[in-house]
């Protein structure tokens, strides 16, 4: 780029926070560019998933047109997992098959991101692939610009938004945030395994376009703190598991043997069989909830998404939705910062205030125990399934013994396992921070 | 339909790679290599650092899957980088 040329704003990374930032910006008449390290936008990007679209409809409301969405989540199901089987609990509403579809749809990133950057690139964003940004430009202390690793690669901008994904090492380097922890930074590992639509729609009990997510808890992770899934796409399932690197660390697990180990399972296995794999992948998650997000704003600088922390990782497990609504907010906060002419952190502090109005940040509050609550608990992921499986499997074992005795003594040799009170204390503590 | 699934080394053949000519990721100088390679790098889901029969770390760069979990479970012992824009990993699915 030239010296002379200016972006009103400057937007680091293509996922749907950074997308999201530059649809609503240059919609609104600013200069936009968009740089994108991947060989396009959601080359480089994972996840489980259910993409949360309540913020799409937002800013585009026809997007259900041309997106490519894979399946619309009618049935939810949970379930805890134990060494050799599971107990679970689901919904299904069909009424989620009508608009506005409950807002959930299984997507594949590589070609969803693909597709929403193309809008983006429609509403009046300049989007440059292949370009990783390793630092910014600073004069006299102030920030000036970007610095990609390519020819030219001196972009200068009023603004900047940081949308650069849970490695942000662009946040990091300017202090707005310290290192992600790794008791609290979730390595997932998935598959994406092929599968004809039939038996899709057979083995997961749904039909036509309709589709399922299923979610594993407890012992998921071989004792790891962490949790499995499967989520059905059109003619694919993606499967995956995933758990916090210290506690993988600790348990002395590498990450592909867990989801081998997770795929092999006997609850996994059958529903998966005669798959065909077409792609493997990895990504973390940032999972340090409301008191590990990062400063949100600088002079002249903004940070959404994954980027700041912006994950939900209760049962709910929204990225998505929060990406994209911390990176609308961010995009409105640089419109408005564009028309007073400052890009202070006076401007880029209206960023944060404005998200504390939205659920974004609201819904972070709410579950901010959740990470230090699931770290405290490892009983969770091994001790307590294996009981609660024994518990269960016993209780229901058709076997001659007079009910009213079996349960006294299961109830019994439960509680020499563990005390009412640990049980009681457990339960509410995760009561508390999952729902 | 295949009846077994393909584990590691064939998996990663499933994904299109673009090897860049410069690794982008390194132990730092001093640090004992073998020992953070069996006491944590050894969680990598690319399996990209191993250990030779010499007991030397070896890292395969080339089979990176670009998520940085080495990089947060030993933040100061290893370089991490972003390889060369449009380089590396790139997913089809995602
Ligand atoms: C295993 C797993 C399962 C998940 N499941 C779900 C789910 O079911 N539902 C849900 O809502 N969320 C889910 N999430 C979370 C969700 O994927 C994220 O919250 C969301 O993608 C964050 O969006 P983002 O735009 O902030 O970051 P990203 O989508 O990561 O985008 C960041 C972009 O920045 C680019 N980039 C990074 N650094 C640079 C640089 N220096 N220069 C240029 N470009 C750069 C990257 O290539 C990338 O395109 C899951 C995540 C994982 C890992
Ligand atoms: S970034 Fe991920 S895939 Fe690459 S070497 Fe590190 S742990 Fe392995």
């Amino acid at each position: 780029m030239g010296a002379e040329e200016k972006f009103d704003l400057i937007i680091v990374g293509g996922g749907p926070a950074g997308l999201t930032a530059a649809h609503v910006a240059a919609k609104a008449g600013l200069q936009v560019i968009l740089l994108e390290r991947g060989e396009f936008c959601g080359s480089k990007n994972v996840f489980g998933g259910i993409f949360f679209t309540n913020v799409m409809r937002e800013i585009m409301p026809d997007f259900e047109k041309d997106a490519p969405l894979e399946r619309v989540v009618t049935r939810r199901r949970w379930s805890l997992m134990t060494p050799d089987g599971e107990m679970a609990g689901e919904f299904r509403f069909n009424k989620f098959a009508e608009a506005p579809h409950n807002n959930s749809y299984t997507v594949l990133r590589a070609k969803f991101d693909k597709w929403f950057a193309d809008k983006a690139e429609e509403a009046g964003a300049m989007i440059i692939t292949g370009a990783v940004v390793d630092d910014f430009i600073t004069e006299n202390g102030a920030i000036k610009g970007v610095k990609a690793r390519m020819d030219d690669g001196d972009i200068y901008g009023d603004m900047i938004i940081l949308a650069d994904g849970v490695n942000s090492l662009l946040a990091k380097k300017i202090g707005l945030h310290r290192e992600l922890p790794a008791v609290s930074t979730i390595v997932g590992v998935k598959e994406v395994i092929a599968l004809p639509e039939e038996k899709i729609l057979d083995r997961f009990g749904v039909e036509g376009s309709h589709g399922a997510a299923y979610e594993y808890f407890g012992y998921a992770a071989r004792g790891a703190i962490g949790s499995g899934f499967i989520y059905t796409n059109r003619d694919t399932l993606s499967v995956g598991v995933g758990g916090t690197i210290a506690s993988l660390i600790e348990h002395k697990l590498n990450s592909n043997d867990l989801l081998e180990d997770f795929k092999k399972h006997p609850v996994i296995a059958p529903l998966i069989k005669g798959g065909e794999q077409k792609e493997y992948s990895a990504h973390l998650i940032p999972d340090m909830g409301y008191n590990g997000l990062s400063k949100l704003y600088a002079d002249n600088v903004m940070v959404a998404g994954d980027a700041a922390g912006f994950v939900n990782a209760s049962l709910y497990h929204e990225g998505t939705n929060l990406a994209m609504e911390t990176g609308k907010i961010a995009g409105e906060a640089a419109v408005m910062a564009k028309e007073k002419n400052d890009f202070s952190s006076a401007s880029t502090s209206q960023y944060e205030k404005r998200l504390k109005e939205t659920f974004a940040l609201k819904d972070m509050k709410k579950f901010r125990n959740l990470p230090k609550t699931l770290e405290h608990s490892p009983q969770l992921f091994e001790k307590y399934p294996k009981i609660m499986e024994e518990f269960v499997r016993d209780m229901f074992t058709v076997d001659g013994e007079p009910k009213g005795k079996k349960q006294a003594r299961l109830i019994k040799r439960l509680l020499k396992q563990e005390s009412m009170f640990g049980f009681i204390k457990t339960a509410l503590d995760v009561r508390r921070v999952i729902l | 339909m295949s009846d077994k699934f393909k584990t590691m080394e064939d998996k990663l053949g499933l994904d299109k790679f673009k090897a860049f000519e410069k690794t982008h990721l390194k132990i730092k100088e001093g640090v004992d290599a073998h020992k953070l390679v069996e006491g944590k790098l050894f969680i990598c889901p690319a399996k990209v650092y191993e250990l030779n029969d010499k007991g030397e770390a070896i890292v395969s760069f080339e089979n990176c899957l670009e998520c940085g979990t080495c990089r947060v479970a030993a933040p100061d012992e290893i370089e991490w980088e972003y390889p060369q824009g449009g380089y590396g990993v790139t997913f089809r699915f995602g």
